[in-house]
């Protein structure tokens, strides 16, 4: 009996041996949180929802239409680089890798990552596949050194019946001013009307924010932000005049006050004011709100791209991507890696019900992506969308420094001039103490 | 036991409600849904509460692993701190060797030297030896411990010599003493070391999180972090706070059952 048992539990561990060892292993790495609780198992695309949902689903999915890969799956705490250095350095990197478009220059430029031309092809996508701005975030030196995977930047999200009762709306859309000017007119007609502020601002410990506004509003005026890898140029008379208008709507009241990012979403989501400008990602949940009889946004949501007040139409984005860290990998990985890149450029449309943007342009020409609630209205921003220069690295901690110096003058605490000329002379000492 | 003065009293009850109240906000926090704190975090004081945030990081598959994983490293660092220390304070307090004074010099030196400084050299050390997502890589960086070498020292020293003589007389050898004399008499000296050992380990971020890269071998700070989806203070502000109370129920247990040896520590009273 122990004899038999004994053969039969070898060939069990035998058996999962051979199946373990038939397939091909690829590590991917990504954040967006953890889901499995709601996802574990599911492959069904359509019903999921949220970034970490969709994408534990398309995972899934893979996995089960191809038996003969094994996707080992890493979910890292956000937004995930000091593991991915740890990683790095101790020489185990994984496959594949969602990284910001703006954090890639930081490991490209070292040589940390493959260059990614030679295996988009074989997955059967070409640089010409990409909207413009999913194709500016990964093009570095000339190559693609991920798949972009989307486009977010900052939108106007208004609250339409607000904006009806101050008579800014004509045709069923916002009307959203064309001058800063015209800004403040439009702020002191809502003001008069509803009683309440125009623009909700997250203006406390969301550095992103300021950010987003100035680097819009600068490019939009064609001003060279960065003119060369180791310098700002922040200290100008046009930057002055962006923040200087933004400190105005916050001593005239036009704006909510000292709010953080939680504070001005619920603000907003209850009806506190007229126009939130914040990122394409919180697209879904004021419309879930806006389908809630009840709320103050029900049926009263519209989100659009940053008006223009200066210059041209422009916006800020950043975007994710799919990267390759350099390590060797076996043939059947790279094979294994093109047919997971081929998977996910087919489902870009899926993704994109978080509320971003596609990275690819048959999905932004696609009539289920334009039927998506408000989608048609934002998809321009596909095409002006504008990063910074590929040379400019340290870009998030860039943001951290500019965006505490933005907070200070917006509110007061510190003149508008000083504040841009403390920002500049920051940057360029942290540029300057680069490798 | 004499009552406090009632001004005191009343003073002492409004400090306790001002460091208990963010606990009590955290706590109620993590029964709301996250939808409805989205619209209002002041609704955490109202019902309806649910417990679907529990049941959310109950249901993530690795959560059990990421608790096991904690308890192993934590466990681990302290049982090998605990021996480490005691025979280091044992060698320096009672042994006469040569160097003894420098060595010890050397080892409060340590205490000096601040984590972040060492942890590169330290990352490319335990990637050389494949230690990385092993336990040994989680546990052996806590092993090194100049301040329980300095604690369990001074405690050593603190013990009558004459004990020594008496059982060195009667034959014992270095570690019969060490063992069966010595050892015994520092049980409160060890039990507040290990408790804080194990609160330092339990609470450790920063090394398991560039240690430990893949999913099963997260230490459960870790993995409960890598759970959050960006912008968790807005959109999953329940289920974080529930992330909160669930990571800090095995520190309270341990602050229950070791309360007398942890004011005692910090009251400066652990070494006699």
């Amino acid at each position: 009996m122990r004899y038999w048992l004994a053969i039969l539990l070898a060939a069990a561990a035998l058996a999962g041996c051979s199946s373990r060892a038939d397939r091909t292993e690829i590590v991917i790495q990504r954040f967006f949180g953890e889901c499995a609780a709601l996802y574990g198992t599911s492959t069904d695309i359509s019903s999921a929802d949220t970034e970490c949902g969709i994408l534990t689903t398309l995972i899934n999915k893979f996995g089960v239409e191809n038996p003969d890969i094994h996707l080992k799956l890493n979910v890292v705490a956000w937004p995930g680089y000091p593991q991915l250095s740890a990683q790095i350095a101790a020489g185990d990197p994984p496959d594949l890798v969602t990284m910001h478009q703006s954090v890639i220059a930081d490991y490209q430029r070292r040589g940390l990552l493959e260059p990614m031309d030679l295996m988009l092809a074989r997955a059967r996508i070409g640089r010409g596949d990409f909207t413009l701005a999913g194709e500016r975030g990964v093009l570095k030196a000339g190559r693609l050194y991920g798949m972009p995977w989307d486009t977010i930047g900052g939108l106007f999200h208004v609250n339409t019946a607000l904006m009806a009762k101050a008579g800014l709306m004509k045709g069923g859309r916002p009307i959203l001013p064309a001058s800063p000017q015209e800004l403040v007119a439009q702020a002191q007609r809502f003001g008069a009307a509803t009683g309440k502020p125009y623009l909700i601002q997250a203006q406390v410990n969301d550095p992103a924010t300021h950010v987003r506004n100035l680097y819009t509003y600068l490019m939009a005026q064609d001003e060279v932000i960065f003119p060369d890898a180791r310098h700002i140029r922040l200290d100008t008379p046009k930057a002055r005049e962006i923040v200087g208008f933004f400190h105005t709507l916050y001593v005239r009241g036009l704006s909510t006050r000292d709010q953080d990012f939680s504070g001005a979403t619920q603000s907003f989501m209850n009806g506190d004011g007229g126009i939130f400008p914040v990122g394409t990602w919180m697209i879904g949940p004021y419309d879930k709100e806006a389908q809630q009889p009840g709320r103050p946004l029900y049926r009263g949501y519209a989100v659009l791209p940053y008006p223009r007040l200066w210059g041209h139409d422009a916006a800020f984005v950043d975007g994710h991507a799919w990267v390759m860290p350099k390590r060797p990998r076996s043939a059947a990985q790279q094979a294994a890696i093109a047919r997971f890149l081929g998977f996910l450029a087919a489902h870009n449309f899926d993704w994109t019900r978080t509320g971003h943007l596609p990275a690819f342009k048959a999905v932004l020409a696609m009539p289920a992506f334009r039927a998506l609630p408000h989608r048609a209205d934002i998809a321009a921003m596909a095409a002006t969308g504008e990063q910074l220069p590929d040379y400019v690295a340290r870009q998030s901690a860039i943001q951290g420094l500019i965006g505490e110096e933005l907070e200070a003058a917006i509110s007061g605490q510190k003149p508008v001039g000083r504040a841009l000329a403390d920002a500049e002379r920051r940057v360029n000492e942290l540029l300057a103490e680069m490798l | 036991m004499r009552r406090l003065p009632w001004p005191a009293m009343i003073a002492v009850l409004v400090g306790a409600a001002i460091m208990v109240a963010p606990l009590l906000w955290t706590l109620l926090l993590s029964f709301k849904s996250n939808s409805e704190l989205m619209r209002d975090s002041a609704t955490a004081f109202a019902a309806p509460y649910t417990v679907e945030n529990y049941t959310a990081i109950f249901s993530g598959s690795l959560v059990p692993r990421w608790l096991l994983n904690s308890l192993i490293v934590s466990l681990g660092t302290t049982a090998g701190v605990l021996v480490l220390c005691s025979l280091a304070g044992y060698g320096f307090a009672r042994l006469e060797f040569p160097s003894r004074r420098t060595l010890f010099a050397l080892v409060l030196l340590g205490l000096a030297i601040p984590e972040q400084a060492v942890i590169l050299p330290r990352h490319q050390v335990f990637a050389a030896l494949h230690l990385h997502n092993t336990y040994p890589g989680l546990i052996l960086p806590g092993l090194v411990a100049p301040f329980g070498v300095f604690f369990m020292t001074q405690y050593f020293r603190a013990i009558p010599k004459e004990l020594d003589e008496a059982a060195l007389l009667d034959g014992a050898s270095h570690f019969t003493l060490f063992w069966k004399v010595l050892l015994p008499l520092t049980i409160p000296a060890q039990a507040t070391l290990g408790v804080f050992t194990f609160l330092g380990s339990w609470n450790d971020y920063w090394w398991p999180l560039i240690s430990a890269t893949t999913s099963d071998r997260y230490t459960l700070t870790v993995g409960l972090a890598s759970s959050q989806m960006n912008y968790a203070q807005t959109s999953g502000l329940g289920y974080l706070m529930a992330q909160a109370v669930l990571a800090s129920i095995p520190i309270l247990i341990v602050y229950v059952v070791f309360q007398k040896q942890i004011v005692r520590a910090m009251a400066g009273n652990g070494v006699r």
